[in-house]
């Protein structure tokens, strides 16, 4: 057991840092011939990088004040591309993976459906093979960043006639293929660059854009929704992204709000919470080395970290009292680093409501905690082991 | 970086795992009235010494294994989950209070007489209100001939009765000192409390004129020394008895049926045993951070240990709250076990300092960084 973190003087470190003094303001381009862009990943996509090296490239990065390509292109760099590493053919890698990681081609996530989320496996969007293409009919919604993707990663449904999870398909879409509509959808902070809309109106797909077999559809995107909350177990605000405990507490130190009794109490709680998740992070983060699936650990550390984030800037509000309620950038001060785009605590706050909702509700992870970690019995689903076609669903949808 | 555990710290738990799954037995207790004298507190205890469990953290310098913080967990950590009754929580307080307070002459003899396996010891350091502040009030020391005596009385004091010597905190010269009395000196008195938590002997000490000797190594720092390790030997307990408490949630939400299906079906209930896991796994790494920070004298030690104690104190306590909901009105009597963890978990949270105290430990830890 040790957990110090790789030292200052660590050579591997001396290298990355190297690298970037080197390369001052590299492309992302740069980045991803370096290995760098998803490290963990094998080569020639990555370096193999284990969670120490993560580490070390995390810092080095933020030293450098780069945003990480994990963080400027997620759901190819973290979430779905190295589903293509175990699922995907080699013409599929050699087309898709280099321009991804390189950021050349921003990726979206077209899961969630106007009839639902959670219960995703009870889509409607259809895909029809005919000949050596897939026809796509549907709509998706919610999908982040969708308006500005060149790729999207979409299940759908290409059995009706078997139980709802295995008649899906993955596909790996254009974006830009004629068909599709993409709309923004403004949410409550406001801003109009969160999520969006899609529509698919006789959308052709070729067919050597499906990812494994037609049916694997649900084991992939489970496997992509488990790295995915496995990277948001990290100690920050909205998903790790934002702003930490320990940034939290430095503010209150530094206006002195710190000496009020009861937020001294609670900064002290969310301060060691913070301190917990980051190091529970670091230990899933060493189950996530090479490219391998996420195991399910990572459930209960988004389980906890979403609340914790919604907890911390709900406090960093509260002690800005009424004059907080005004739109504004200055609740408590925020050291300068790459925070993407929660740079203030203001629109951390929030945006916070959304962080118990994406990427698997509040209560979808701790049903999944309790039936998948606890293993206590699976709530029932009527419709789990009727033909799809028989379900109410797509008589709903006609 | 290394978050895992070695296969030798795996292979003390386990073994530490099977012994006491074998010698401890908790259904004498589960009588009302019943006290650590109708198990066989004792004969436990001896064989525990047969293992060298109290000589652990002894270094090899005084004959002791030497072993570290986080095989120290591996240990206890099976006692919490097995609730054994034992004095091991008294043992681990001298030995450290020698440690940090003792000459080399008087460690080489005390922890010398530990290791041995012919000397119990204990710590006689709160006052009548729990509060640990130097230089404390209970007790004042006095230069007799040929040593010291000791008159005044400390409070909540773990395993006082069955120790063979107490170290006592006393006022000397308006300083806090540390002395060694015989429990058998005359003077002295070892009143058991009705602590709440049966599994574990508290008591009051009252000294009259008890002749005492003084630990003569420096006094200054010797209770944050101390403290900090008793926070890690509750937190550890804790984390490894709010598993334990889930567990047995876990087990017995498979089985009981209401409704046509097992409780376990229900949200209500698999959404909070969820909420323990997360709180369970947070713990884990809580007591494991802090137990290889101490291990490495890492500077942050004092942070990880309170983080740890006061996280673990409200995990364990939720666990143990949680137990008692899923088992319905049987988790409420005396004649199951689910009250023994939940009196652990209150006790442990109290007994040196509520946890909100260790809060303020780490904020007063963080402004000092800050400034
Ligand atoms: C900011 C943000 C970004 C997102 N980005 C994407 C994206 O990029 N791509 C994408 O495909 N989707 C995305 N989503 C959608 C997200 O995955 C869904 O919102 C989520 O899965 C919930 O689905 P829903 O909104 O349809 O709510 P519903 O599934 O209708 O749920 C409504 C409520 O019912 C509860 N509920 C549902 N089923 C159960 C059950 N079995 N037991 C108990 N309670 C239940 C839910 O917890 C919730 O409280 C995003 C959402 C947000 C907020």
């Amino acid at each position: 057991m040790d957990f110090n973190f790789p030292a200052e003087d660590d050579p591997r470190r001396q290298d990355v840092r190297r690298w970037f003094e080197a390369n001052p303001s590299p492309t992302y381009k740069q980045i991803a011939q370096r290995g760098f862009s998803a490290a963990n990943w094998p080569a020639p996509w990555g370096i193999g990088a284990d969670a120490e090296m993560m580490l070390i490239i995390e810092e080095e990065f933020a030293r450098a004040g780069i945003r990480q390509p994990s963080a400027f292109n997620p759901i190819a760099v973290n979430q779905c591309g190295q589903s293509l590493l175990t699922w995907g053919t080699e013409a599929q890698r050699q087309e898709l993976l280099p321009p991804a990681l390189a950021c050349e081609h921003k990726w979206c996530m077209l899961f969630s459906e106007p009839s639902g989320g959670s219960d995703v496996g009870g889509l409607r969007t259809q895909a029809r093979r005919v000949g050596d293409h897939y026809i796509v009919n549907g709509q998706k919604i919610w999908n982040s960043s969708a308006d500005e993707a060149d790729i999207g990663v979409l299940i759908a449904r290409t059995d009706n006639s078997v139980p709802k999870h295995q008649g899906l398909s993955q596909f790996i879409i254009d974006m830009k293929s004629p068909g599709i509509t993409v709309r923004g959808i403004e949410d409550m902070t406001g801003e109009e660059h969160e999520y969006c809309e899609v529509f698919f109106e006789d959308v052709r797909v070729p067919a050597d854009r499906l990812l494994g077999k037609e049916g694997d559809g649900w084991r992939i995107t489970m496997e992509q929704l488990q790295t995915e909350r496995q990277s948001m177990t990290k100690p920050g605000a909205v998903w790790g992204a934002g702003p930490t405990a320990r940034e939290l507490v430095n503010g209150l130190i530094q206006t002195g709000k710190i000496r009020q009794p009861l937020v001294r109490d609670e900064a002290a709680r969310l301060y060691i919470e913070g301190e917990l998740l980051r190091l529970l992070s670091l230990r899933n983060l060493s189950n996530k080395i090479n490219g391998k699936p996420a195991g399910i650990e990572g459930n209960i550390g988004k389980m906890m970290a979403s609340p914790h984030g919604q907890r911390m800037t709900d406090l960093a509000k509260r002690t800005q009292g009424v004059a907080g309620m005004v739109k504004d950038k200055d609740v408590l001060p925020l050291p300068a680093k790459e925070y993407g785009r929660f740079t203030d605590w203001d629109y951390a706050y929030w945006f916070s409501p959304a962080t118990t909702l994406g990427v698997g509700t509040q209560e979808i992870l701790k049903n999944t905690v309790a039936e998948r970690v606890l293993g206590l019995p699976r709530d029932s689903d009527p419709s789990a082991r009727m033909p799809f076609n028989q379900t109410t669903a797509p008589r709903a949808a006609a | 970086m290394d978050f895992t555990l070695s296969d030798d710290h795996k292979a003390l738990r386990d073994s530490a795992h099977v012994f006491l799954d074998k010698e401890v037995d908790l259904g004498p207790l589960l009588k009302p009235g019943a006290t650590v004298a109708d198990v066989d507190y004792a004969g436990l205890w001896k064989k525990i010494v047969d293992m060298g469990w109290p000589g652990m953290v002894v270094p090899e310098v005084y004959g002791g294994l030497g072993l570290d913080y986080v095989d120290l967990i591996m240990v206890v950590g099976e006692m919490g989950r097995t609730l054994a009754p034992a004095p091991l929580f008294g043992a681990l307080a001298g030995v450290w209070s020698v440690l940090a307070a003792g000459s080399e002459a008087q460690k080489t003899q005390l922890l010398g007489g530990v290791v041995g396996g012919n000397l119990s010891l204990a710590l006689a350091i709160a006052d009548a209100d729990g509060g640990y502040e130097a230089p404390g009030r209970g007790v004042s020391a006095e230069a007799a001939p040929g040593g010291y005596r000791l008159t005044g009385s400390k409070s909540f004091v773990v395993d006082a009765a069955s120790a063979d010597k107490i170290i006592v905190a006393a006022v000397l010269d308006g300083e806090r000192r540390y002395f060694v009395v015989d429990r058998t000196a005359s003077g002295l008195e070892v009143e058991l409390v009705a602590w709440r938590d049966i599994t574990r002997e508290v008591a009051t000490v009252r000294l009259d004129k008890v002749p005492a000797e003084l630990l003569s190594g420096s006094a200054e720092d010797a209770w944050p020394f101390v403290r900090d390790r008793l926070y890690l030997v509750l937190a550890a307990e804790s984390a490894a008895g709010a598993h334990a408490a889930l567990d047995q949630a876990v087990e017995y939400a498979k089985q009981r049926v209401a409704f046509g299906r097992p409780i376990g079906a229900f949200q209500a209930i698999k959404h909070q045993l969820a909420e323990i896991a997360g709180q369970g796994e947070c713990a884990n790494v809580a007591v494991q951070y802090a137990a290889w920070a101490l291990s490495e004298g890492d500077p942050r030690a004092s942070l990880a240990v309170a983080m740890a104690q006061s996280y673990n104190s409200e995990a364990y306590r939720d666990a143990t709250h949680r137990n008692i909901q899923v088992f319905g009105a049987i988790g409420f009597t005396w004649e199951m076990k689910n009250h023994l963890f939940y009196k652990r978990a209150r006790c442990n949270a109290e007994l040196l300092g509520a946890p909100a105290s260790q809060r303020e430990q780490v904020i007063q830890i963080l402004e000092r960084e800050a400034a």
